[in-house]
């Protein structure tokens, strides 16, 4: 970015703060002075935020390929450079992530009374490695700051979770490591590939690169059967994070077991890094791979699967926390369905998905840790009545319940219509499918909802709980402003995320096969889809 | 055969580190009270001098000319390992301070000892002739096995001497008629020879089972499934500094001759012994990995974890032929001397403080009672699961990609499943030093021992963040097959 | 002044945001007990037992007269733009077509986008604006909804007079203002969705406004989910007019399709099926109507302007919104036609033997509800709406006059434990009267015009599917009026006739109502007459709503569109069929429940015991509906599936684990850790394996040599076996 004539490079300013900060309070902070910790991280976090927002003015909607990109030698004999950049997807994601890393830190104060020096370094440091996830342009870069991030959230479940916490990190980290190996092995072919070719695979003999948009290219022109192979070793890595059914059992362990911050950033941005992946590699590297009808039919069924799935099994949970992670794979599953619908509205429709799953699970996330920081307990059955008795906390939880089930004017409408409009445009039962997510997302939430909030109070541990206090409501407020923002003016995320979804449209959608339903119908499916490849490059 | 002087200049290092060994031993014997860092002082210091010599000799023009008519050779193959193995050592000694200290037992003896098995390693490496390999193979040998027995009065120690002492033996007859056979066939010991021989003639059986066998007297020495089961009760019994330096010094030394026999002496053959490693890097890798979930004794942890390695840097071996040729085991081993003796540094450190680092549960709460412990022991159990940005990653990196470019794509898959795997194991300790209270008052270490753990903490981030140095020295040191 | 069309939603909005805010901040708790005002509330409804009791609270609510003028001042002003809108426009301009779209700002922009699926579209740009706009249907609905919506408000200044949650009230009532005239003014289907689903919640929130009483808890939520189920449909159908039409404008949507029918036709069908699953969810039609019933657990007025006047007609707006799309597809007519008939003749059975005064009023909503849709499945939309209207006026009228009855009876719904109020209420009884004869059809009154309207369109009617249905479908709607004739006069001499059979203390304290709440009793009776002269049959000209809404519903459109004009003679017999049905049914009420104090009903119910009692149960359908879905599907659904991700799903993992077991020889183990988690299955079970190879790891060195021995042999084997 330039500024003033000088060059900055400001993704690596907004990805380093975090980790600046972290060293200062390891090196200069004695953990007895928690008071300082706390002010230093909150400065952090802020401060990071800040630096942030230029991104969001500065960006130019209207150019294509990646913007503030940095780009360095870092292991020239492999190829690798340290490549920074950003499109309008990872746009988003960054600006989230720099949001939801103040609000985690802002919610740790009364949370955290142990370990707090560990807790907020750790915190600051995850939060370098999810940017800097977003940031890569290079794919060995990706790879480092995706399995270095896992160390910190490792700790932060393991060190300040709840009961079972020990058994939920280890779970979470061995799950995720074991899928993103298999992508590295993914990775490794590729490079092969581009280079001087592996197990009979004539290579390219180009010089050998890590840089996404080359891989992209290079991955895009090898041959069906080898795209296939590929696509499933980068699936596991991406469907384990994302997760999608069946891969989905480290969520809820991880999520009840982590702190509040854990679940927050967990929900928010962690869960987003498997979807980012599938947009930003698996679509436009393995177009060939996605469009063989079995493979589609494989992702679309899991994702739908996992809607519906998730939405039953959230109906009957007991616990706050876990019931909001069931639902998270239900949303996902949204998001998925959405991306692999492969057209403009499905895949526009996903990416914003990811970003209203992020606030309102968030939201829901935080929510359940205020109260459990009241009464400390998770249980349903604990509580009642809640509605008389903290109605500023009652009437935040209904807003952000009510974006989650997706009601109009609010974020999530607006990411499931897309999503749902894309699915219907591809094939009417996959909507169809899809759409019995909502009404059970409608049951569980309001049930939810009842069993916590009406009713007489019961219970009389829950007769004098105090209401929301002005921190915790700051906490909530811009997620709530962000949510009406999205529900009722989604156009600048729209504007900003569009020629990257054209390109990635056009690079995977361009080539859609006609479901056999369509085909039947006898119209011919090669006019129209070149169609929408010429319109979608502008 | 006529000897120049620069044969002797180009053995100066070897030469000089036997002096040494020879001069401390006789002040020890001389001087009673020669204080045991003053011992440990000089070792360093003459192992200091030898890395110079070494150093110049890299640098020293005429050093490509056979050694004594071609027994021993100085390329940069060789300059790499010496280094490293000369390193390894330098670790060693400061590990050993202190706790060799304390023990009743002559100093002097120790240290003379390591540095005799240096010289055995140093000419290792060197070897380009089986017998000079062999000789020198059994230098090492019998050294590290009195080392192995050197707390004398200890039943464990003694008996893992013995085990070391039969089954080497054992190994070592097994190699030996492995060059027998091999003589027997070709009538000659040269190894550049042995390939220019065999080159012409085709191969028979009995030739093949004599590379098994020379394969399978290797594999021992680097712990290697199915000739590894002496290392876990070696290992446990030995004093910890000297199961660190078993753990890489003597390795790096077998892994060195491994690659140079075979693929300077028999690269016609590499279809044959090259499916066979990969074989038993495979078989190695699970059941060290896999037997390692179960320990709950942490040297015998770390001793299958360094089996399952082993499994690891066999697959760099493969690359025979590939524009990746050794540069996998290279880069990989380089990481693996610091990440590996770090851990067992820190090992050391707890058992001078008094505990017997038996169990998991030593580690307890460390994080409390000394944070950077605990930091720096999470570098190196993440190196060594291989997450990134550590050493380990890198050095997992090259072998994943030789092993893939070399077509054994299966054995990629397996070893990255394993090494995610290996990941429960290794977060058993860190779980204990930063998840359970541990009770008691913080714990200092000795400056020496620090020194050793910051070296190769400092190296393990080093080469992870920064590899590009490293990994392109280590290109010139391959061996260029023809 | 039209441009200011986007004042009559925004100012309800805006009350709803004062209201809501000042009330969630004055009733701020912080960490003391319930504050006083609350707790009284909920003592004082435990007393009465009732949901409304609320008239026995002496303490006045906070911010009173705020709420008051911000609550009603809001829609006051909304109503006046409103007016001045339609006024601008004219209303002749407004029935030869004149209309005004006014765009907000461009909403979803979703890119080139292209149906690549089943369903065939145009490639092209798809975005959803936000954009209002008034035509002659819409400005029908925004008269009437401010209008009716204001009086209701009035009236509720007097009814929740005395309520602590009082600000809370009108804050929703407003928001629910705002979400009905967002529906109505929507210019595309997914502003119309976002009225819709804003409608349903805050129906939601006001059924459920006695959020402490588990009952009204549970039929908020019971509204709002059988509410998603409609709008599933609802949505779905939205969707495949996207996918087809590639907009969701309404003008470029049925424009297209009036142009090129042939083209969309063979997708009608399913999209007008959808989209009448929306309606018949929102207006409560078979088999989507048990949410209505129990909605009566709200306060009185929201039963009266939600759940009888407005929203719950908002499907037959959408409906006759779509009369375009739907008359492109003889068969979603067909099935349109069939649900209402059969929902009308259905509740109003129903109707017959409830003696909850409010329950006997929603199951007649049904009814009437139902009548709507036959109206449109015949293609007669223009008397759909007709009775849209009649009925907003006279069932509002009823349900206010049943609030005020209750309010004179201290929260008292039981028909059983009344009787006798005609003195005691005049205006009261006077107002309800003149609303039962409206709605019974009596001659001149605004339900006959409506009724007869459907009638007659019902009778005329017919589909190539199926020639006989028209009639049957006739026979059950003029059985229907009778019905409810009947129902309704026995809901009139068992409260107002016969002697007062309620308890002493109550019979003191009865009391005419305030006047906030009897002057909207007196104009919505003067509407219920008046209210149907705008389309009086027959006579030349006088069918004022027809050519009013003609630009966009051609007068009795669909299969007959061509003889229009039936024969006067007719149309005379119709009406004199139903007027005399209607009156038998009056009498017979009036009969057996005012002069024979219901002894004939008593000696029916004895003789048909079975049958009385299915009737009075509402046909078992909830139970049912209870059993198999959400006990059935859902729940027990749900915990298997749960038992089945914490058993087979975490299967995978473990598979993986199996495999290494496997080389480690350790089939036992496995059952131990099916069921358990994948991690520590694989870790547990690998060391529970190693047992076994441990011992080997004897320790003993000839044991070693023998292990190294053997592997050297293995190896050399291998090798020459397998080279």
């Amino acid at each position: 970015m330039e500024l003033m004539g000088i060059w900055i490079p400001i993704l690596s300013i907004v990805t380093y703060i975090p980790l600046a900060g972290a060293l200062a309070v390891v090196f200069l902070v004695p953990k007895e002075r928690t008071g300082a910790i706390r002010a230093i991280s909150t400065a952090v976090v802020l401060l990071d935020f800040v630096v942030s927002l230029p991104l969001w003015f500065l960006f130019e909607r209207g150019r294509e390929g990646y913007q503030f990109v940095e780009k360095a030698s870092w292991i020239p004999s492999l190829g690798v450079d340290y490549h920074f950049g950003i499109d309008g997807i990872s746009l988003v994601l960054i600006l989230l992530t720099t949001l939801m890393g103040i609000i985690a830190v802002a919610c740790s104060y009364t949370a955290i009374s142990e370990r707090q020096k560990e807790y907020y370094v750790l915190l600051l440091l995850l939060q370098t490695f999810m940017i800097g996830t977003f940031c890569a342009l290079d794919l060995f870069l990706f790879y480092v700051f995706w399995e270095v991030m896992l160390v910190p959230m490792y700790f932060l479940i393991g060190v300040w979770g709840s009961d079972r916490r020990l058994y939920a990190a280890i779970k979470f980290f061995l799950y995720t490591l074991a899928g993103s190996v298999l992508m590295l092995l993914g990775i490794i072919a590729l490079y092969f590939y581009n280079t001087t070719g592996f197990l009979g695979y004539k290579g390219l003999q180009q010089p050998p690169t890590f840089s996404i948009e080359k891989l992209t290219a290079v991955a895009a022109g090898m041959p069906p059967d080898l795209q296939i192979w590929l696509f499933f070793a980068f699936f596991f890595g991406f469907a384990i994070k994302v997760p999608m059914f069946p891969f989905h059992t480290w969520l809820p362990d991880a999520h009840t077991e982590a702190p509040t911050a854990g679940s927050v950033i967990l929900a928010a941005i962690l869960l987003k890094m498997g979807t980012y992946g599938f947009v930003r590699f698996s679509l436009p590297m393995f177009p060939d791979a996605i469009n063989t009808p079995w493979v589609l039919a494989v992702v679309v069924t899991l994702s739908i699967v996992g809607i519906v799935y998730g939405a039953m099994v959230t109906l009957v949970q007991k616990d706050m926390k876990r019931l909001i992670a069931y639902s998270s794979v239900s949303h996902l599953g949204f998001v998925m369905l959405g991306v692999f619908a492969l057209n403009m509205a499905g895949l526009q429709g996903g990416i914003l998905q990811m970003v209203n799953h992020g606030i309102s699970t968030g939201a829901l996330f935080l929510l359940v840790g205020m109260i459990y920081e009241r009464r400390h307990t998770r249980m349903i059955s604990d509580y009642g009545g809640l509605a008389r008795q903290m109605p500023i906390y009652a009437t935040y939880f209904l807003i952000m319940a009510l974006s989650s089930m997706g009601l109009p004017i609010l974020n999530g409408f607006i990411g499931e219509f897309a999503i749902l409009q894309g699915a219907f445009a591809k094939n009417f039962w996959w909507a169809f499918s899809a759409a019995t997510g909502i009404v059970l997302g409608a049951a569980y939430l309001l049930w939810l909802y009842q069993r916590v909030f009406f009713g007489e109070i019961t219970n009389p541990a829950n007769a004098n709980l105090p209401d929301l206090t002005v921190r915790e409501q700051l906490t909530l407020i811009p997620l709530v402003v962000l949510a009406l923002w999205i529900g009722l003016y989604p156009k600048p995320m729209f504007d900003v995320l569009r020629l990257p979804s054209e390109k990635i449209v056009a690079a995977v959608g361009g080539r859609t096969v006609p479901s056999p339903a369509f085909a039947r119908r006898g119209t011919a499916p090669q006019k129209e889809t070149s169609l929408t490849v010429g319109a979608s490059r502008p | 055969m006529k000897v120049s002087a620069s044969d002797w200049l180009l053995l100066s290092p070897e030469l000089f580190l036997t002096a040494a060994g020879l001069f401390i031993l006789s002040i020890s014997a001389f001087f009673e009270k020669a204080k045991e860092e003053f011992l440990a002082f000089l070792t360093l210091l003459f192992t200091a001098i030898t890395i110079g010599l070494v150093a110049f000799l890299s640098g020293y023009p005429g050093r490509s000319a056979p050694i004594f008519a071609g027994m021993f050779i100085l390329d940069n193959f060789a300059i790499f390992f010496k280094l490293l193995m000369l390193v390894s050592i330098v670790l060693t000694v400061l590990a050993s301070i202190q706790f060799v200290g304390r023990a009743p037992y002559p100093a002097g003896d120790y240290y003379a000892l390591l540095l005799f098995t240096g010289v055995g390693m140093l000419f290792m490496v060197s070897g380009n002739n089986l017998v000079s390999i062999y000789v020198a193979l059994e230098l090492m040998a019998l050294s590290s096995y009195i080392l192995a027995g050197y707390f004398k009065l200890e039943i464990k120690s003694t008996e893992a001497a013995l085990k070391y002492f039969v089954l080497g033996a054992f190994s070592s007859g097994v190699l030996l008629y492995g060059l027998s056979l091999v003589y027997g066939i070709a009538g000659r010991m040269g190894l550049p020879e042995l390939a220019k021989l065999f080159e012409s003639q085709p191969k028979s059986n009995l030739l093949i089972v004599g590379i098994l066998l020379i394969l399978a007297g290797l594999l021992f020495k680097i712990a290697a499934v199915p000739f590894h089961v002496w290392t876990p009760d070696v290992y446990e019994g030995s004093p910890t500094p000297v199961t660190a330096f078993f753990s890489v010094g003597p390795k790096l030394a077998a892994y060195a001759i491994l690659a140079r026999i075979f693929y300077v002496g028999f690269p016609k053959f590499h279809a044959d012994w090259g499916l066979i490693i990969a074989l038993v890097s495979a078989a190695t890798m699970v059941f060290g990995n896999v037997a390692a979930l179960l320990q709950s004794n942490v040297k015998r942890m770390l001793a299958y974890s360094s089996i399952a390695h082993a499994g690891y840097a066999l697959m760099g071996v493969l690359g025979f032929r590939t524009e990746f040729g050794l540069w996998g085991i290279l880069v990989y081993l380089l990481a693996y001397t610091f990440m590996n003796f770090g851990v067992f540094a820190l090992v050391v450190f707890l058992e001078t403080k008094g505990y017997a680092a038996e169990s998991v549960a030593d580690f307890n709460g460390l994080a409390r009672r000394n944070m950077t412990a605990a930091v720096v022991m999470l570098v190196f159990l993440l190196s060594l699961a291989g997450i990134p940005p550590t050493a380990g990653f890198i050095g997992k990196y090259y072998l994943f990609t030789s092993a893939m470019k070399a077509g054994y794509a299966w054995l990629a898959v397996l070893a990255v499943l394993m090494s995610a795997l290996s990941l429960f194991y290794y977060f058993r300790i860190a779980a204990a030093m930063f998840f359970s209270e541990g009770e008691g008052a913080p714990l200092r270490s000795s400056y020496p021992l620090t020194a050793a753990v910051l070296i190769c903490a400092v190296a393990t981030v080093v080469i992870g963040v920064a590899p590009q140095p490293f990994v392109e020295i280590l290109r010139a040191c391959v061996i260029r097959t023809p | 002044m039209r441009d200011l069309l986007w004042l009559v939603p925004a100012f309800p909005l805006a009350g709803f945001l004062v209201n809501g805010l000042v009330y969630l901040f004055s009733h701020r708790t912080s960490g003391a007990p319930h504050p006083p005002a609350d707790q009284a509330a909920a003592e004082s409804s435990e007393a009465a037992g009732h949901p409304h009791a609320h008239v026995h609270l002496e303490t006045e609510p906070k911010w009173k007269t705020l709420h008051t003028i911000v609550g009603t001042g809001s829609v006051a002003l909304s109503g006046i733009f409103a007016f001045g809108a339609i006024l601008d426009l004219g209303i002749p301009a407004l029935s030869h077509g004149a209309h005004h779209l006014l765009t907000l700002w461009r909403w979803i922009p979703l890119g080139v986008n292209q149906a690549t699926g089943q369903v065939p579209g145009p490639l092209g740009e798809w975005f959803v604006d936000m954009a209002l706009s008034l035509d002659s249907l819409s400005a029908l609905m925004i008269a009437f909804v401010t209008f009716v919506g204001f009086l209701i408000h009035v009236y509720s200044v007097g009814y929740m007079g005395h309520d602590a949650g009082y600000g809370r009230y009108f804050a929703y009532l407003n928001l629910f203002m705002f979400s009905m005239l967002t529906l109505v003014l929507a210019a595309n289907f997914l502003l119309m969705f976002v009225g819709w689903e804003g409608v349903g919640l805050c129906s939601y929130l006001l059924i459920g406004y006695d959020y402490h009483k588990k009952f009204a808890a549970d039929a908020g939520k019971k509204a709002f989910v059988v509410n998603r189920i409609g709008d599933f449909g609802f949505i779905l159908g939205i969707f495949g007019v996207f996918a087809l039409f590639g907009t969701l404008d309404f003008g470029k949507v049925f424009a297209a399709a009036a142009s090129n029918p042939a083209a969309y036709a063979p997708w009608m069908t399913l999209v007008c099926l959808c989209l009448f699953l929306g309606a018949a969810g929102k207006s409560a039609q078979v088999p989507l109507h048990v949410w209505l019933p129990d909605a009566m657990a709200g306060p009185t007025p929201v039963s009266a302007l939600i759940h009888a006047a407005t929203m719950v007609t908002a499907g037959v707006y959408m409906v006759a919104r779509c009369n375009v799309l739907f008359r492109l597809s003889p068969d979603a007519l067909l099935v349109v036609a069939i649900v209402g008939g059969f929902t009308a003749l259905f509740a109003a059975t129903i109707g017959l033997v409830q003696n909850d005064i409010k329950k006997v009023l929603a199951y007649s909503t049904v009814s009437q509800l139902g009548y709507m849709f036959l109206a449109c499945g015949v293609g007669a939309f223009v008397a759909g709406m007709f009775h849209v209207l009649t009925h907003a006026f006279f069932k509002a009228c009823l349900f206010l006059g049943s609030g005020s009855v209750i309010h004179a009876l201290g929260g008292e719904q039981d028909l059983r434990r009344m009787g006798g109020l005609a003195r005691k209420i005049p205006v009261t009884y006077a107002t309800f009267l003149t609303a039962t004869f409206a709605i019974a059809g009596v001659p001149l009154l605004a339900g006959f015009f409506s009724k007869d309207a459907i009638l007659a369109a019902v009778f005329e009617a017919h589909f190539r599917q199926a020639p006989w249905l028209p009639k049957l479908l006739w026979m059950a709607a003029l059985f229907t009026a009778g019905l409810t004739a009947f129902y309704m006069f026995r809901l009139v001499s068992l409260a107002f006739y016969g002697t007062f059979r309620g308890t002493a203390e109550q019979a003191a304290h009865v009391h005419e109502s305030p006047k906030s709440m009897t002057v909207p009793l007196i104009v919505l009776a003067f509407l219920s007459v008046v209210g149907g002269w705008i389309g009086i049959p027959i006579i030349r000209g006088g069918d004022r709503i027809g050519r009013f809404l003609s630009p966009i519903v051609p007068a009795l459109a669909g299969a007959r569109a061509e003889e229009h004009a039936a024969p006067v003679s007719l149309e005379v017999a119709l009406m004199a069929a139903s007027v005399a049905v209607a009156m038998i049914g009056l009498l017979l009420a009036y009969l057996w429940y005012a002069k024979g104090e219901g002894r004939v009903p008593a000696r029916l119910a004895e003789r048909f015991p079975a049958l009385y009692r299915v009737v009075a149960n509402k046909y078992y359908v909830d139970e049912a509906y209870d059993a198999l879905f959400v006990e059935g599907l859902a729940k027990s659904g749900g915990r298997f599936l749960w038992e089945v991700d914490a058993t087979v799903v975490d299967l995978i993992p473990n598979g993986a684990a199996a495999a290494t077991r496997g080389a480690a020889w350790l089939s036992h183990f496995f059952d131990k850790y099916f069921v358990d988690g994948a991690v520590n299955g694989v870790a547990d079970s690998l060391q529970g394996g190693f047992r076994l190879l441990r011992r080997a790891q004897t320790g003993r060195v000839q044991n070693y040599a023998l292990v190294m021995g053997a592997g050297l042999f293995c190896i050399v084997a291998v090798y020459l076996i397998f080279r």
